[in-house]
């Protein structure tokens, strides 16, 4: 009976109670009904789905990364990309995560950067998300001297 | 001198009566070794009560009805699929991705040119040319990788001595030309700078077996 | 032009009637054109032709009349066929989604019923034994991922086998028991592989999605193991190339208990299911004599009844260790074979069982520095490391003279490298025996006789992948 009950409870209470925490924590930052309301449509356009995890940390573009051990592994860790400007919020990319958090939301870690931090080196440089497509796409070029010498014609 | 190896080769194998190697690998057919299992046993004897099972259930489908309740069960199961872009898989600290050269701490770029790369590439894509720097050190000046042309095997990574090429754990990089992958130095210098703490904290995890 | 239609049209007499054409076809003398790239038949190689009818036995010879038969096709005649002009060819692929790849086949139909079925390969050709000549054995390992590209650690392991015959050397016992282990679930990911979507073709839909979320986690424990989720070059000359990594044998465990639950599961939607039954029994018979002499192995032999696998006739690794049944068909038809092949995946998960309560341990390669690559410790401290590093990455080993047939039992079949080496650190030769190739040869003699949708489960039944065939 009580298994039953615990089900029942895992079932229909939990999910509830947790998409209400997210209408209560995750969009009311900016306060009043109106933006809580437009925060979790938002959320079911880009995600398809309303789920509440535990704020674990943003990386330094912005996202924002959650977890919920509810889920099977897999699930359990997701990212919602940065939301900042209109365009930020349309136009996400699965490889604008950083680095260190790249790791932990790959399960190669279960320490976040929050709690380990990773080692910081002098040369290490901004992440930046793919930019094929844009007029910033990586173009290759030779990195070496020309060998041949084109021949002028003199004057 | 082709055509002489060929003789040779063939006139010692003859010699040898082509002794096959592998004399090692017995055949074994002794019953004790051998169990076996059919897997299509023979029907019984048709009797009364056979003949009615059967038909029962050629009747009600009971073998459908299984069948339908097994589908209907699994629908109300949790779904396995991952919301791609926010959810992503597990990934090992071996995972073999995108190629990044790195540095050592100081900000000195690691390879050295011994080439090691070069020569054990199964797919030839990469191309390397070295020269004497300033200071007298030997670095590259070319280091190219065709990424079109890369298998992933992971060799490079194993052969470099000092740990400068390595395959990484980023897979989004895929592009909408070909050209865009034909990456040269600067391009996996720029890799290796910003994916070096994932790098060497996948390195760490995975000492105990390199 | 007006010789040539008469050409044809003595060449149509030539089939129809049969009548021995007693005039020249062709007279060479005035021939302005050589047509060296047009095949031109002689009046005996038509003649012989002239008569051919098709057996067809679509249903067994052996035993008794079964129900089925009675209602089965007519023996379709081939000459009448031709004479009423009533054939019509048919491209089956290479982009039709049941033809498992780039299998182009031509089918001649009579109706819905199959007269002749010419497979043509070579789509997927990328010369990969040329290419093996030319490279190191380091180098070649991994070309073997990509023949058979669903079962691709058996690859591995038989070119691996192959390369320790020549050299005279066996692996330490634990990377033997890693390899069986990996063996097993690489078994399992292309049995899965196979009958789903084998079932796919057939019509049922279901199970190809349950099963696939079992090969997503195999593929994951090939990750974890070696970095790659499929092409893994793992399996090494003389050992593997990195031990297991902590904790993997635990959740191998963990998914190992659940997963003959999944096979329950597959086998509720078709072992019993009557249209699974109807799609499959009685389908494509080989028979066993037919079985051996057009070179089966792997579960298409062992389907027709021959007991037969080189697991348990020849073992390699630690297969002689291990105790499993080998599953044995009885009728040799496509329900047969996939019941094989589920207890196939059955008896794996045994193995897998064993090696995880059995797996030694030690070395995981074998301890020779002049074979395989020092660990990254031994080469920071010892310079004769680093030597030994540089001349195995650049120059190889070299390989004593010798040829070497070394096969395994892989899933589909006898999988086989004929290796001959002329003493250099490249092979001198490197001959591939894939068993699909024997397998899609017996197309042309089983598919006659079998309806259209019937080739499709054919087709399926034979476990065809384009990587090894092509090559």
């Amino acid at each position: 009976m009580t298994g039953v009950v615990k089900f029942l409870h895992r079932q229909f209470v939990v999910p509830f109670s947790e998409m209400m925490k997210t209408f209560q924590h995750n969009y009311a930052q900016d306060g009043g009904y109106f933006p809580r309301i437009r925060g979790v449509l938002t959320q079911i356009a880009r995600f398809q789905e309303i789920k509440y995890g535990d704020h674990v940390g943003t990386d330094e573009l912005g996202n924002k990364f959650y977890e919920n051990n509810r889920f099977f592994v897999g699930r359990n860790r997701w990212v919602d990309y940065n939301q900042e400007t209109w365009a930020d919020k349309w136009d996400y990319n699965a490889s604008q995560i950083t680095p260190e958090w790249h790791r932990w939301l790959h399960y190669m870690t279960d320490d976040p950067p929050t709690k380990v931090p990773p080692k910081q080196r002098p040369f290490l440089i901004k992440h930046k998300r793919n930019m094929t497509g844009t007029n910033d796409c990586y173009v290759p070029y030779s990195t070496t001297r020309p060998k041949i010498e084109s021949w002028k014609p003199p004057n | 001198m082709a055509l002489c190896n060929v003789y040779k080769l063939s006139s010692y194998l003859t010699r040898k009566s082509i002794d096959l190697v592998g004399s090692t690998r017995a055949i074994v057919t002794s019953s004790s070794c051998l169990s076996y299992k059919l897997v299509n046993p023979k029907q019984d004897v048709p009797s009364l009560r056979n003949i009615v099972d059967t038909n029962a259930n050629a009747v009600f489908g009971t073998e459908l009805l299984r069948g339908l309740g097994m589908v209907v069960a699994k629908t109300f199961s949790e779904p396995a699929t991952i919301n791609y872009p926010f959810e992503k898989g597990p990934l090992s600290p071996r995972f073999r991705g995108e190629h990044a050269l790195r540095r050592y701490p100081s900000g000195e770029e690691r390879c050295i040119a011994c080439k090691l790369c070069e020569a054990i590439c199964p797919a030839q894509a990469i191309t390397i040319e070295a020269e004497e720097r300033e200071d007298g050190s030997r670095r590259t000046t070319r280091y190219d990788i065709d990424m079109t042309k890369c298998i992933f095997c992971g060799l490079c990574q194993e052969a470099c001595p000092v740990d400068a090429i390595v395959e990484g754990p980023n897979f989004e990089y895929s592009t909408e030309t070909h050209e865009e992958l034909l990456y040269n130095k600067e391009k996996l210098l720029e890799n290796g700078d910003r994916w070096e703490t994932e790098i060497a904290a996948n390195i760490e995890a995975d000492y105990l077996y390199r | 032009m007006a010789r040539l239609i008469r050409n044809a049209c003595s060449l149509a007499s030539a089939i129809t009637n049969g009548y021995p054409i007693t005039t020249k076809l062709v007279p060479a003398a005035t021939i302005s054109v050589r047509n060296g790239s047009k095949w031109q038949p002689n009046a005996e190689y038509i003649n012989q032709f002239a008569k051919i009818e098709l057996e067809s036995p679509s249903h067994p010879v052996h035993g008794e009349v079964s129900p089925e038969a009675m209602w089965a096709p007519e023996p379709v005649k081939y000459v009448d066929m031709i004479n009423n002009l009533d054939t019509m060819t048919v491209n089956f692929g290479p982009q039709h989604p049941a033809a498992h790849g780039v299998l182009r086949l031509i089918l001649e139909m009579a109706g819905e019923v199959v007269i002749r079925a010419d497979p043509h390969i070579g789509l997927l050709h990328r010369a990969t034994e040329k290419l093996i000549e030319y490279k190191t054995y380091t180098q070649a390992l991994p070309y073997f991922d990509r023949l058979d590209y669903v079962s691709m650690m058996i690859n591995e392991q038989c070119f691996s086998l192959a390369v320790e015959n020549l050299l005279g050397i066996t692996a330490p016992p634990r990377a033997q028991w890693i390899r069986v282990f990996f063996a097993e679930q690489t078994r399992i990911l292309n049995h899965i592989m196979g009958i789903t979507t084998h079932a796919l073709d057939v019509g049922a839909m279901t199970p190809f999605f349950w099963l696939m979320e079992e090969r997503e986690k195999m593929m994951e424990f090939y990750e974890r193991v070696s970095g790659a989720r499929m092409h893994a070059a793992y399996v090494r000359p003389g050992g593997v190339s990195q031990d297991l990594p902590l904790g993997l044998m635990d959740d191998v465990y963990d998914w190992a208990i659940r997963f003959s639950a999944r096979i329950d599961e597959l086998e509720e939607m078709l072992t019993t299911n009557r249209i699974w039954r109807q799609r499959t029994v009685d389908i494509g018979i080989i028979s066993a004599k037919q079985a051996l002499s057009w070179g089966c192995s792997g579960v298409v032999l062992r389907g027709s009844g021959i007991k037969w696998d080189l697991r348990k006739t020849q073992p390699y690794d630690a297969y002689d260790q291990v105790e499993f049944d080998v599953p044995i068909g009885s009728r040799g038809d496509t329900y047969d074979r996939y019941l094989c092949r589920v207890e196939e995946m059955r008896q794996s998960l045994r193995i897998i069982h064993q090696c995880l309560n059995k797996m030694p341990p030690g070395e995981i390669k074998i301890d020779d520095n002049k074979l395989t690559p020092p660990s990254r410790s031994q080469m920071k401290d010892s310079m004769e490391a680093v030597i030994h590093h540089f001349k195995l990455f650049t120059e190889g080993y070299q390989v004593p003279p010798g040829a070497t047939y070394t096969a395994v039992e892989a899933p589909k079949g006898e999988f086989g490298v004929y290796l001959v080496s002329d003493g250099t650190s490249k092979p001198y030769r490197c001959k591939i025996k894939a068993p699909g190739f024997a397998h899609l040869a017996t197309l042309e003699h089983v598919a006659p006789g079998l309806m259209l949708p019937d080739v499709v489960a054919l087709i399926g039944t034979l476990d065809i992948v384009f990587g090894e065939v092509d090559r």
